[in-house]
Formats: C-alpha cells, structure tokens, sequence
C-alpha cells in the first residue's frame, strides 16, 4: 500500500519530466531545421558566389535558381556579400577612386572618409595632369590647407603622399565632426558651449550632480589630423575639483578615448549626471 | 529719455516686418509677460511703435538693449542689404589656432585704437559664425547706431562678409581683422550679392557640386517628352553630356542664389570688318552683366538646354569656381575674350 501510494505520488512528477523533454526534443528537432535551413542558403550563396566571380553569364545562375522562390533575394544577398569584400580589399590596398577626365588630360580623385566604420563625407578633386599637375577643382572646405599641404607634400613628385596626408586631415576632421554630432545626441545633460568649423576646439558644460558648480571642459585638438584632444583642461568653482583623482583620471580618459566615449564612460562611473 | 535710443527702436521697429515682429520681440526676452499681454500684433505698425517706445521709456532700456534686439533680427534674417565678401591672405603660424575669447578683445582693442567713439558688439552663433555690429563715430560725434556695419565671420576661414561699409571705414575694419585674425593681408574677394547665405556657401563650398566619378550620381532629368522616339533615342545620349557638364560646371541640387555677375572688359575691339574700330590704340571698354534672380541656375538652364555651349566657357563656370562675380577681362586676362559672344544671351 506504502509503495502504491508513492509510486502514485510520483508518477505525476514523472509525467511532468516526460513532457518537459519532448518539448525540448521538438525544440531541438526545429533548431536543427533552421540551421540545416541556414546552411542550405550559405551553401547556395557561396555557389552563386563562385559563379559570380567566375563572371558566369546572369542566365546560368538564374537557371540554377530556378526553383528557388527566394532565388532574387539570395541573388541580391550575395551581390552584396561580393561588393562588401571588394571594398574592403579596395580600402586594404589604400585605394583612393581616380577615374581618368577629358580624355586623359586630366584626373578625378575621391577621397573617403568615415569614422567608427560608418561612412562620411566624400570629397573630390579633379587635377589637370599638363603641363603640370595642378588642382583645378575640389569641394574641400577652405579650413582644410590644401595649398600648404600641396606645397608641403611636394603634389609634383610625391602625389600618393599628397593624397595621404590630405586624406588624413579630412579623416580626422570628419572623426571629430562625428564625435561632436554623436555627443549632441547621446549626452543629453552635456551642453556643447562652443565648437568652431574646423571642430578644432571644444568647450562642454558638464553637471557633476544637482546643485554641485559646473564643471567647463576645454578639449584642444590642436594636431588637426588626430580625432583625440592634445589638450584637456577642466574649469570649476570648486578649486579642488579638477585636482581629484578621480577628475584627474578623467582628464587622462578624455585625451586617450574619443570624447563621446569618454562621456559615456563618465557618466556608467557616476562622475557626471 | 535720449533722443538717439528712440529713433533707434523707431527705424528698428518699421524695418521689421510685422508677422517677424512678435517672434524677435519673444527671442529678445526682455518684455514681462504682462506687457507682452499689453501689446496688440493685429495694430498697424505705428500704433505698435507708440506702446513699444513707451515700453522703452518705462523699462529704460538703453542703446544695449535696442543693439540686442536688433542683431536677433539682423541675425536670423541674414538675406537682406548688399554683401560683400572678403579673402584673408597669409597666414601666421597661430592662425588656426584663434579662438573666439581672444578674437572678440583683440578686435576690439584694435578697433578702438584706430577710432576713438566706436560700439563693437560681437556675438556667436548657432552655426559657428561670428557675428560682429559696429557702430562708427569719429573723434567728435558719438557712434552713429542708425548705420551699423555687419561682419560675419567664421574662425579658421580665410573669408570674411561684410554689409554697409563705407570706404572711409574699410581701411579701418581691414587692419583691426587682420591683426585680430592672424593673417597678414586681406583683399576684395570680388563676390557679392543680397543674400549672406548664398555667397557663404559658394565660398565655403557647402553645395553640392558634381564631379565626374565611375558611378556617376543619377542625375535627375527634366527632358521634355519628344514624340518621335528615334529622335529621342538620338538626342538623349547627347542631352545627358549636356545636363552632365552643366552639373559639373555649376553644381547639382540647390544652387547657392547670385544675382548678377558683371565682366569690365578691357580688350581690344576685334572684327575684321570694322576697320577703325580695330585699328584702335586703346582697349574699348565696356561692361557686360548678367542678372537674374538666381543666376547660377539660370546659366545652368542655359548649358542644360543648349542655348550655352558645353564645355561651359571659363567665363561662365570661374563664378562656381572660383566664388567670384565680378572679373576684369584684358588681352592677356583670363580665357579667351571671343568666346564671350557664343555665351552671350
């Protein structure tokens, strides 16, 4: 009678294990659709990949996929998929877009910037080749000194350099346009008291805490091809402040880490609201 | 009250218009809530100037006050009087590192150095620019506040606008920018026109300009629709190399909103059948101008269409390229003189 009872008692428990494992079964039984699934479109992409660079003709790979009713968007999918890897290798090489113009009297450079991976503005110059090389047109801000750099880099005999140290300059004052813009809208408590065009200077109004004084933060970028500070000074009523070692840390983590960063990581440690 | 402050606020008042007039006063704040009760926008503008010149009185507002309100206006409605723009040349080393503190007390230190009675007022912008209002006295009479001088400028450009300058103050205002930028000389950019944004943009290439790329941009198309499609198929390749070099001549998009552009020619009269015109010593002279509302997108309608050659003449797209509308044409000057006439409407 004593085992009846518990082996009643626990019969319920097991029924109860007996369904939570066929639900996992079933579970894993989908996973293992879905992925078979995934591995299928990966394999097909990959061929459609190697078709592709075989430079196949558009019907063959059309024919292939025939049966597929997603055939169009694995196309699509590894279109995209060869585009990213040929950018990519374009920009491992150090690539700048140089087409020929006016028959060949003359060139087109562009020259791409981008921040954080995400792509910014691109600028252009168009160069006459003869009699001698001379930029005949650009869309470069006047704050960025081309014609010193193209005195400096010597644009005769050293054009790559040339396009080196001018692609770093708007690099790095597209970075610190970024920083700023990313700053206005992710720090809401930050007030951005001053910027200039070149996003040279930069002074924030920082709130330590409700009613402790303000804290005026001056970041210099006086290396005008680095999106860092070279300079970090911080103003405030309280004479102390800027001498604690915690401002003091935080002086180091705004000249090593982009300001919107550093912000952000002032803020998780509760040094700024 | 002085007599100075009044007629101020009076011109002040008439020059804007009454739809902006509310707005200004609510960004100028300096009205209580009750008088701004007190006043009645849907008044003719007398009666508007009446109640806010005794609310002047009453407030005792002073020349600073009326100097506020009236760069908020000058400031948010830049489009208005002439434009002048200037280039500064040379750079010191420092140049790029001037900043706005030591901008604004060198300026007026300089300024006040050379004129004795002078008001600078300078103030920031939102979008970076420094606005500078200079009211002109001379050694006897105190700083005339009804013809301010306008400069707008942007630290680390090398330009400079200005509007209401006189040649008498030119030289002044030139040296006190020069020293307070850092830069060695300052010249007449020779671009100007109505509005300060236009010529701004020009100059600091903020519209958008077309290059020549490997993927090329898609350009929108305005073609008219042709019946014949043969005819079409025949002119198209052609209409777009056209829309395409008017593009790269003058840009895509919004174009920056010139009036006119004006050429002073000093060339020699050439046409072999007029003989004494052509045997003539001295350059004829004379000045060419072309005006319209937006003129950039007028000459780009022009190369679009066809009625303008493309390549478009150096003439026509050194406007764009070289942010100037006015140019001296000699012999030996830029471009060749002849092609003038095959752009000439």
């Amino acid at each position: 009678m004593e085992i009846r009872a518990r082996s009643r008692k626990v019969q319920p428990h097991q029924r109860g294990r007996v369904k939570q494992l066929e639900a996992e079964a079933e579970e894993l039984r989908l996973q293992r659709k879905r992925l078979k699934a995934e591995n299928q479109t990966l394999e097909t992409l990959k061929k459609l990949r190697t078709s592709m660079n075989k430079q196949c003709t558009d019907e063959e790979v059309m024919q292939m996929e025939e049966d597929s009713e997603d055939s169009q968007l694995l196309q699509l999918m590894a279109r995209h998929t060869q585009l990213t890897d040929l950018l990519q290798a374009h920009h491992l090489i150090g690539g700048y877009d140089i087409i020929k113009t006016r028959q060949g009297k003359g060139v087109c450079v562009s020259v791409a910037t981008n921040y954080e991976g995400v792509y910014l503005d691109t600028y252009n110059l168009e160069i006459d080749l003869k009699p001698k090389l001379r930029i005949s047109r650009h869309n470069i801000p006047p704050f960025i000194p081309l014609n010193s750099l193209t005195e400096q880099c010597n644009l005769q005999s050293h054009f790559r350099v040339f396009l080196d140290t001018l692609s770093c300059h708007l690099n790095a004052f597209t970075g610190r346009k970024q920083q700023l813009k990313l700053v206005k809208e992710q720090q809401k408590s930050v007030e951005v008291m001053e910027s200039n065009v070149l996003c040279s200077l930069l002074v924030l109004m920082l709130t330590v805490s409700k009613g402790k004084p303000l804290v005026l933060c001056t970041l210099e970028y006086a290396d005008h091809t680095s999106c860092l500070p070279t300079r970090v000074h911080f103003e405030c009523e309280d004479k102390q402040l800027p001498d604690s070692p915690e401002w003091k840390k935080n002086c180091s983590l705004l000249i090593k880490t982009p300001v919107h960063k550093a912000l952000m990581t002032m803020k998780t440690m509760g040094h700024i609201v | 009250m002085d007599e100075s402050i009044k007629r101020t606020m009076q011109r002040l008042v008439r020059r804007i218009p009454n739809q902006l007039l509310k707005p200004t006063l609510d960004k100028w704040g300096r009205l209580t809530a009750a008088q701004k009760q007190s006043l009645d926008f849907t008044q003719p503008k007398w009666a508007l100037t009446e109640r806010l010149l005794a609310l002047c009185e009453e407030n005792e507002w002073t020349a600073k006050h009326i100097i506020e309100l009236e760069m908020i206006y000058v400031i948010d409605n830049p489009n208005q009087g002439m434009w002048y723009a200037f280039q500064l040349m040379d750079p010191e080393d420092d140049a790029a590192s001037v900043e706005l503190a030591q901008f604004k007390e060198q300026f007026k230190s300089h300024l006040r150095e050379l004129v004795k009675h002078v008001s600078v007022k300078i103030k920031k912008h939102t979008d970076e620019a420094v606005w500078i209002r200079i009211a002109w006295g001379d050694g006897f009479t105190r700083p005339n506040h009804l013809k301010p001088t306008y400069v707008v400028h942007h630290l680390q450009t090398p330009y400079v606008f200005v509007s209401s300058l006189t040649s008498k103050q030119k030289p002044l205002l030139s040296q006190a920018l020069v020293l307070s930028t850092r830069y060695n000389v300052i010249k007449d950019a020779n671009l100007s026109g109505r509005k300060l944004t236009a010529i701004r943009d020009l100059l600091m290439r903020q519209y958008q300009q077309v290059f020549p790329t490997k993927f090329p941009s898609p350009l929108t198309e305005k073609n008219e629709t042709v019946s014949n499609p043969c005819i079409e198929k025949e002119q198209s390749g052609a209409a777009a190399n056209r829309l395409q070099m008017a593009c790269e001549a003058f840009g895509d998009g919004e174009l920056p909103q010139l009036q006119s552009a004006v050429y002073k020619l000093e060339t020699k009269f050439k046409d072999p059948t007029n003989k004494t015109m052509t045997e003539q010593e001295e350059p004829f002279k004379c000045v060419i101008k072309f005006a319209s509302t937006n003129l950039l997108e007028s000459l780009k309608q022009c190369a679009t269409s066809g009625i303008a050659s493309t390549p478009v003449t150096p003439l026509l797209s050194s406007i764009p390229l070289k942010g100037r509308n006015y140019f001296v044409i000699t012999d030996n000057g830029p471009g060749p003189t002849t092609q003038m006439h095959t752009s000439q409407k």
